[in-house]
């Protein structure tokens, strides 16, 4: 059987890795020589890629949206519709796009093993595929097809890939069944981020199945041995943590008594307000009256720029990589029961990634969170185009001194504020974590009025 | 008629033109060059009415608007990038091009396009810059040139548009090229009065330079 490979184009000297955009051409279609069959882009550029020889698109190794490198079989054309047929017969079919197994902790504890939805933009590694039917990966000329990847775990694990059958595309040998072959666990446990429970405690391992290899508790977009391309997200946030090194930044760091606080919310829950909500209110009432923690540098370098509301943006991990920062727009002049609700969409729509550009880019101030993952401290990046960026961990109960000798016990928590210090110097973040302490500590129930 | 490798058929049409046309016209010069691959190249030089364009990888995520009701019309295109605006004022420049006459990649000939308009900005005396890992073209962080190709065969289709005067509000309706954090620009906000008619030779002749190519004009 003649089987030719399409492989991954090199459309640059540069180029590394390229996605495909889309396939021009079904699996079973009638390929003519030098007629397109996909469309490949890397970086602003498309290029059609066109078969050398006449025949038949019998598989689509790689779906659209999904990346390769240079080099990499992402196709195969074989020379009759008999070959097709054959190859199809004993193939399941190719998934339509390219699936992720990305499972919310939060919404399906502990069901790792569930394939969810792909989710629209991003793509990922064809080994990822869930595929249902097994199919022998050796074709009528023995010849095995099998990922990179598992041709190396393989070698490394004494197996013999032409006895195996291959779970993947086509029959194509994936690094999963070489695992399986050897009785090794094969499958890789995603656990979202997010303001969910923590999951740092134990008892995470439901999935791990028998277990022989620890499973992963924490997040991963790649297994072991795989390079995987940033998505849109990601380099979006990338381009933007690298242009933050450009601005000269401190840090000041603050302990808050939250006792008072703590007791507050506890009576605020009920009626759906959460800590983001209470804790961005708390800080944008301070900026109010801190308006230069809240001023920013000029795109141009030249001035200080005064925005004229106080919207507090919250950084929120996205569970298929990247960050964002919803807006809760003059959270000073807005109800702490409004801006509960306002959070509350503002997430919901940040996850299935309804936002509106002005709803996550005109922060004015960000706020991080990971008390829920009970860090005791930790700073952060500040986003371009704002002044500060509060970094926030957990309260726990601590010993506490006073100055007159007595010792209680009270909850903490370190906040820290990074500035850029073009705008912001240290006495003016000082005074303004001074006022921020000082209303959690005493008045907290003031951010209900 | 004797014509050397170098040689480009230069079309520029008159009066804003709609997408469709020109998208035809160049489609057009691309079937002659994989015709035949030893032809002239073409290089258009126009302006289009108002509309949008989508690369073929485009997410639609970066419409504020409700595709099936766009405030202009809008096409999904063979390109790359994400989604742009077009309109009278932005100077759009397609080079027809076989890329195997120009090194046949498809980085370098972004990079190339992004050099033309940095040229023309030179001449302006202009400080135009380059975004690390983003293609197109800023001023003092503004972004005034969207750069987007598509090739067959290493002939290229699509290319390079230039905010000379044009009003930036349809802008507004999009992330443009996906990036929500930078601005769009264009030249006559640094040098008031500059008009397309100004900026045609700058840009063709920068265009010429870069890829030593005699523009015959059409007739």
């Amino acid at each position: 059987m003649a089987t030719h490979d399409i492989f991954m184009p090199a459309l640059s000297s540069t180029m590394t890795e390229g996605k495909v955009v889309e396939w021009l051409k079904k699996p079973g279609d009638r390929v003519e020589r030098g007629e397109s069959v996909l469309v490949v882009e890397s970086d602003k550029a498309d290029m059609d890629v066109e078969s050398f020889q006449e025949g038949y698109l019998a598989a689509v190794i790689v779906a659209a949206g999904g990346s390769a490198p240079v080099g990499d079989t992402i196709g195969l054309i074989v020379e009759t519709e008999a070959e097709i047929a054959e190859v199809q017969a004993k193939a399941p079919k190719a998934p339509a796009s390219a699936p992720a197994s990305v499972v919310p902790a939060a919404e399906v504890p502990a069901a790792a093993a569930v394939p969810v939805a792909p989710p629209p933009v991003v793509p990922a590694p064809p080994a990822a595929a869930p595929v249902a039917v097994a199919a022998p990966a050796s074709s009528a000329s023995g010849r095995v097809v099998a990922s990179p990847r598992a041709k190396k775990l393989a070698g490394q694990l004494g197996v013999d890939l032409g006895v195996l059958r291959g779970s993947g595309p086509h029959g194509r040998i994936q690094a999963d069944d070489v695992l399986a072959a050897k009785g090794q666990p094969n499958t890789v446990p995603w656990v979202a981020e997010g303001p969910g429970p923590a999951v740092v405690s134990g008892g995470n391992g439901a999935s791990a199945g028998n277990g022989s290899a620890p499973a992963p508790a924490g997040n991963a977009f790649g297994r072991p041995g795989e390079s995987v391309t940033f998505n849109t997200l990601q380099n979006a946030v990338n381009r933007n943590m690298v242009a933050s090194l450009a601005v000269p930044t401190f840090r000041v760091g603050y302990t808050i008594t939250t006792t008072r606080l703590d007791a507050f919310y506890k009576q605020v829950k009920g009626k759906g307000v959460t800590m983001t909500a209470l804790l961005a209110k708390a800080v944008a009432v301070t900026l109010a009256r801190h308006p230069q923690v809240n001023a920013a540098t000029s795109a141009d370098g030249t001035a200080m720029v005064y925005p004229a509301s106080i919207n507090v943006a919250v950084a929120v991990a996205m569970e298929d990589g990247g960050l964002i920062t919803p807006v809760l727009a003059s959270a000073d002049r807005t109800d702490i029961y409004e801006l509960a609700r306002n959070w509350a969409d503002l997430v919901a729509r940040a996850r299935s990634k309804q936002l509106q550009p002005d709803e996550y880019s005109t922060g004015t101030f960000t706020l991080s969170n990971l008390g829920m993952f009970g860090v005791d401290r930790f700073d952060a990046i500040l986003p371009p185009g704002t002044g500060a960026i509060l970094a926030v961990a957990g309260s726990r109960p601590t010993v506490v001194a006073s100055k007159d000798g007595s010792i209680r016990v009270a909850n903490q928590m370190q906040v820290n504020l990074t500035c850029d210090h073009r705008v912001i110097y240290g006495a003016d973040a000082a005074a303004f974590l001074k006022d921020l302490a000082q209303l959690i500590d005493t008045n907290p129930e003031s951010l209900a009025l | 008629m004797a014509r050397s490798t170098g040689d480009a058929i230069l079309l520029e049409p008159s009066g804003p033109v709609p997408f469709e046309t020109a998208w035809q016209q160049q489609r057009e010069q691309q079937q002659r060059l994989l015709d035949d691959p030893q032809g002239p190249a073409a290089v258009l030089l126009l302006e289009h009415q108002p509309c949008y364009t989508l690369g073929r990888g485009a997410d639609p995520a970066f419409l504020r608007f409700d595709p099936r009701r766009p405030p202009h019309p809008l096409f999904r295109i063979d390109r790359g990038g994400e989604v742009t605006h077009h309109c009278p004022g932005q100077l759009v420049l397609y080079p027809v091009l076989n890329l195997q006459r120009h090194g046949a990649d498809l980085h370098t000939y972004l990079r190339a396009l992004e050099q033309v308009v940095l040229d023309v900005l030179t001449v302006l005396a202009l400080p135009g810059e380059r975004s690390t890992g983003q293609t197109g073209v800023w001023l003092e962080g503004r972004k005034v040139a969207a750069i987007g190709v598509g090739a067959r065969r290493w002939i290229s289709q699509h290319g390079l548009a230039l905010n000379v005067d044009c009003d930036l509000s349809g802008f507004a309706a999009i992330v443009p090229c996906g990036i929500a954090d930078r601005p769009v620009g264009r030249l006559s906000d640094w040098i008031p009065g500059l008009t397309t008619t100004k900026v045609r030779p700058l840009l063709l002749h920068a265009l010429a330079r870069r890829f030593a190519l005699q523009l015959l004009p059409c007739d």
